[in-house]
């Protein structure tokens, strides 16, 4: 979790502000808000996993809040439908016609909460949503205005009654990140914070969605060298030889993690991309992305486990060819 | 559980260091014997008490505080006899260190005294602790020191007196437990095994105690190889003491000098340089000390005994030769090495008196021709001693005409041989001589015999003869490889089977020109060495007497023959005497000729190295050249390779100074990256070079490192041009580099 706070680099000067509002409000919070910023930069999506209560909902507010974005919360259960999500068109008897309703998902930010909880109909809707960036409601698409940005969340306790997320739409999210529980400390200082207002309250916004999108153009121009390019590819194709692993990371695994370690190299205020950034972020964008064989869970092999160990294994470039 | 395995861990560190406390014993057990070490008990006591205090491993100001009193109660006991802790003791305390302080800076350390010098030895026992308890205890490293007290206790054997066959068997079952210990511990450790139980552990220590001990009995039951160098001690220490010559035989190796007993020869020496005695001489030429006449096929001894007589000193004849010989009157001075080990006088052919400390009498046995004083002191009085003698040259008409009818006390003692000698040698000597007329021509012919038959001079590997075996036979057809008592003791008993009376002679050649002013311009300076020992022939002649002849292969003979001019010549070798005759000036360059043809001149040239001819001092000489020479090699090869990143670093700081190309920025970074390497800080190759960089300037405590690399990354994952950039940070490169090697 301290990995963050080792890298002691200047921080690009509009997303430096956003961080410093979410640290207003969440504490201890660093690396997730860094990696909410990095999936958001890069035009991804998060999946949090963690026990409720830890401050995901949170998170993605002040987020929102900092952005000057319009924050959306799907509460997924069960009973919810596909229309739910993505909203409904309703006869107006006034004009004789029938009138679309948007759905939550029409929001700049997103917060799906316990997405494991509804049907895979309704689970797919969201997931068409973030892959093709419109809805289609009626026969009609909708595309979806930008910045979009979907954050869901997954209970990893319960497990009574809920529809795990198949690996084809796990992979649609740029990575997946845990919260954790803050230290005690920190959770004292959190009393003190919220003993009489919350602080969410005095978050204001430091960035606009103009620049956001801006932001996100930005990154796509940041430079990523082939020998860092070749050692992203060496560490994907690294997960699909692996003993333990029964299906490795997918080419869109690739781009993801290309995407996320420009983003990445953006918000510490570089315009190109060094091997640090590949190694930092590789855990968070490739752990999802790969499914274990039986024996290796067996023996109580985890994909951190193996992750870990291709880091260790796969050579840093540290060498430019002269030809 | 883990408190388990620290205890079970200390308790091995404790048996190893334990074992390191036993192998430093052995480092102090000779010091009685090589120094004048005395109450070694309280000393080894001390070391003990410094070990046993270390493994206790109490906090370091009250382990030193313990030390200290036990080093003042050891001081006290020993050397200061006041009440301890009081005033005078004080008083006495400071005197002695003011006293040693002024000693030091003076620089006079052999008057530091005892008290100091085992205070100082008593420091270093407590630093010794403490460095094994570091190369045993933290590091787990134990065989430097094993090796260490190796090598000390096998010097020691070597160049003292201390005999180290006992300690190392001991060092030996001390180390080889030690490793085991060590072994099994580094085991538990790296295998993170939590409680070994007993049965496991016996497991481990039977085998490793069979192995000891069964290694041990092997060791020291199996056959011995003799050294394969020989015993450098010589070399070093070389005296003439207990040097001798056939004294005794066996296979053992042998010094070359001067010996008494001749009873069994054969076998190696190594050569003895130490210097016997010096001899300002007009001429040089061999020194004669006695003669042997009973050949018992394995040596020589005398089958009368001594019959000496005193003698007037200035009047002393030998009666070797006839008087009619022609003679040079000379005088030569003879001074003895204050070690050497010599009763008899050495004198040149043709004495007539001895002058030196006037109280001596010498007394002459004429037979062998041995002269002795009482008890030796002839070369006590540090003068030495002035040779008058008539150098006798022999004319070869006379020998040649010379009649074959012996006396008949002549031919009882010197044509005797044993009864077994071998039948092939009469054979032998009988097929050499078979065109010869006379006696000369057979004593030439015997002589030069062996230069031309695949005799060789050797002083290695040189038999002895075995049961049953005879010295000569074994020689002349066997090893046909010897040193001059093979070659001498072959030529006589070849002669006597020829019914010609010759006798075996022992002394020294005329050894080496020495640097010292002689005392007037006649005279030349000599010194004869233990090296110098020789033995050759004489050989009878009625009407001349008794004329040396040199058999041994590379010396030339050890007196002058010529020729009348009247006389008439028909025969080749006489001829070939002719010019030996001419050539008895001393000159340099007949070394090798003489060497190699063993046929040319006699007279008394230079190169009489004594028992090293056919060049082969030459080469023991070049030999040692060469490996001092491969050995200075070595050493400058090593510190230059040592030091290989010092001067190479300079070399490539400049050179990539100069060069601007984005390579060199490369090559500049990928050396900081070798240099640090080489300086321990190895990166691992999952390491990026920010996080390598964080590393070292953790270690560095600086930030240099970061800066040189956030800056080569733009280079490296940026592609930028990078010329500028290098020259921008060459400064910086090359001070990392400086503080990586400082």
């Amino acid at each position: 979790m301290d990995r963050m706070t080792q890298q002691t680099y200047l921080y690009n000067s509009k997303v430096g502000k956003v961080l410093k509002n979410i640290n207003k409000v969440m504490i201890g919070k660093d690396e997730a808000a860094t990696l909410s910023l990095v999936a958001l930069l890069a035009e991804g999506h998060v999946l949090l996993e963690d026990v409720p209560g830890v401050g995901k909902t949170m998170l993605v507010r002040t987020l929102a809040k900092s952005l000057d974005c319009e924050f959306k919360r799907i509460q997924f259960t069960p009973d919810l439908l596909p229309s739910d999500v993505t909203g409904v068109s309703i006869y107006n008897p006034k004009e004789l016609q029938f009138e679309f309703r948007g759905g939550p998902i029409l929001g700049d930010v997103v917060l799906a909460d316990e997405i494991n909880r509804t049907s895979p109909k309704t689970q797919s809707s969201l997931l068409e949503a973030m892959e093709e960036m419109s809805v289609t409601v009626d026969g009609k698409t909708i595309d979806l205005k930008k910045p979009f940005f979907v954050m869901a969340t997954q209970n990893p306790i319960e497990y009574e009654g809920t529809y795990p997320l198949p690996e084809a739409q796990l992979d649609r999210f740029i990575l997946k990140l845990k919260m954790g529980y803050p230290n005690p400390e920190q959770e004292l200082e959190m009393l003190d914070r919220t003993s009489k207002e919350h602080p969410i309250h005095q978050v204001e916004a430091v960035m606009s969605k103009d620049e956001l999108v801006e932001a996100q153009l930005q990154v796509r121009e940041v430079f990523i060298d082939q020998n860092v390019k070749q050692y992203i590819v060496q560490l994907v194709t690294a997960t699909r030889d692996h003993d333990s692993v029964y299906l490795g990371v997918s080419p869109r695994g690739s781009i993801a993690l290309m995407k996320a370690a420009k983003a990445y190299a953006y918000i510490h205020d570089r315009d190109y991309v060094i091997p640090d950034d590949v190694k930092y972020l590789a855990p968070f964008v490739l752990t999802h992305r790969i499914i274990l064989n039986s024996e290796a869970k067996f023996d109580g092999v985890s994909t951190d486990h193996v992750i870990e160990e291709l880091l260790e294994k796969v050579a840093i470039p540290v060498r430019r060819e002269f030809r | 559980m883990d408190n388990l395995a620290q205890k079970s861990k200390a308790t091995y560190s404790s048996l190893i260091y334990l074992c390191g406390f036993l192998l430093f014993w052995e480092w102090l057990r000779p010091l009685d014997t090589i120094s004048d070490t005395g109450s070694l008990s309280v000393f080894v006591i001390y070391a003990a008490f410094c070990f046993f205090i270390s493994i206790l491993r109490p906090k370091w100001w009250l382990s030193s505080l313990l030390k200290l009193i036990s080093l003042l109660f050891i001081i006290d006991s020993l050397f200061i006899s006041e009440a301890m802790f009081s005033q005078s003791w004080f008083i006495v305390l400071k005197m002695h260190a003011t006293f040693n302080m002024e000693v030091i800076l003076n620089q006079q350390w052999y008057q530091m005294t005892p008290l100091f010098r085992s205070v100082l030895f008593l420091v270093l026992l407590w630093l010794m602790s403490y460095l094994l308890y570091y190369w045993f205890v933290v590091a787990n490293r134990i065989f430097l020191f094993i090796l260490l007290t190796f090598v000390y206790l096998t010097i020691l054997d070597t160049f003292t007196t201390y005999s180290a066959n006992a300690a190392i068997v001991r060092t030996f079952i001390i180390s080889l437990i030690a490793m085991g210990i060590s072994s099994i511990s580094k085991e538990i450790t790296r295998e993170a095994i939590k409680q070994v139980n007993v049965k496991k552990l016996a497991l481990w220590f039977i085998p490793l105690f069979v192995v000891i001990f069964s290694s041990t009995v092997i060791g020291y039951a199996s056959p011995k190889l003799n050294p394969q160098w020989p015993d450098p001690v010589p070399f070093f220490t070389s005296t003439a003491e207990h040097a001798g010559f056939g004294s005794g035989g066996g296979n053992a190796v042998q010094k070359s000098g001067y010996g008494e007993n001749d009873s069994r020869l054969g076998g190696s020496f190594v050569v003895d340089n130490s210097p016997v005695f010096q001899a300002a001489v007009n001429k040089s030429h061999y020194w004669r000390i006695e003669s042997k006449d009973l050949y018992t096929g394995l040596g020589w001894e005398r089958s009368t005994d001594l019959d000496l007589q005193e003698q007037d000193n200035d009047q002393i004849d030998l009666e070797m030769f006839n008087d009619s010989l022609e003679t040079e009157d000379l005088t030569a001075m003879v001074r003895f090495e204050d070690d050497a080990n010599l009763s008899k006088v050495v004198y040149p052919y043709g004495l007539t008196s001895i002058q030196g400390n006037q109280q001596v009498q010498y007394l002459v046995d004429r037979e062998t021709g041995t002269i002795e004083s009482e008890g030796g002191e002839f070369r006590d009085n540090g003068q030495g001693y002035q040779i008058n003698y008539s150098y006798p040259s022999f004319s070869l008409d006379k020998l040649i005409t010379s009649s074959e009818e012996d006396p008949e006390e002549i031919s009882d003692l010197y044509l005797q041989l044993p009864d077994d000698l071998p039948e092939r040698i009469s054979a032998l000597a009988e097929d050499v001589v078979v065109d010869d007329q006379t006696r000369y021509d057979m004593v030439k012919s015997i002589e030069s015999y062996f230069n031309r038959n695949g005799y060789n001079y050797e002083t290695n590997g040189v038999a002895v003869p075995e049961d049953g075996q005879d010295y000569v036979d074994q020689f002349l057809f066997d090893t046909k490889i010897g040193y001059c008592d093979n070659f001498s003791t072959s030529m006589v008993v070849m002669l006597r089977t020829l019914d010609i009376p010759a006798r075996w002679v022992k002394g020294f050649t005329s050894g080496q020109q020495a640097d010292e002013q002689a005392p007037n311009q006649d005279l030349t300076v000599y010194e004869v060495s233990n090296a110098n020992a020789h033995s050759w022939v004489e050989v009878y002649f009625p009407d001349v007497g008794w004329v040396p002849f040199e058999p041994t292969r590379g010396f030339s003979s050890p007196v002058d023959f010529y020729e009348e001019a009247s006389a008439t010549i028909d025969d080749e070798q006489e001829e070939e005497e002719t010019e030996e005759t001419e050539e008895t000036t001393e000159d340099e360059t007949e070394e090798e000729t003489s060497a190699a043809d063993p046929r040319v001149p006699p007279g008394f040239e230079d190169f009489e190295t004594g028992y090293t001819p056919n060049g082969s001092s030459q080469d023991s000489a070049s030999i040692w050249g060469w490996v001092v020479a491969g050995v200075v090699l070595a050493v400058g090869a090593s510190l230059l390779y040592l030091t290989r990143y010092r001067w190479v670093t300079r070399w490539l700081v400049s050179r990539y100074k100069k060069r601007h190309d984005a390579q060199a920025y490369q090559d500049a970074y990928e050396y900081l990256l070798k240099v640090l390497d080489h300086k321990g800080l190895k990166r691992n190759k999952d390491q990026t070079l920010r996080e390598y960089a964080r590393m070292i300037d953790k270690i560095f405590e600086s930030n240099e490192m970061s800066r040189f690399t956030h800056h080569y990354e733009r280079f490296l994952y940026r592609d930028e041009a990078s010329s500028e950039h290098w020259s921008k940070m060459s400064e910086l490169w090359e001070n990392l580099i400086k503080r990586s090697l400082s």
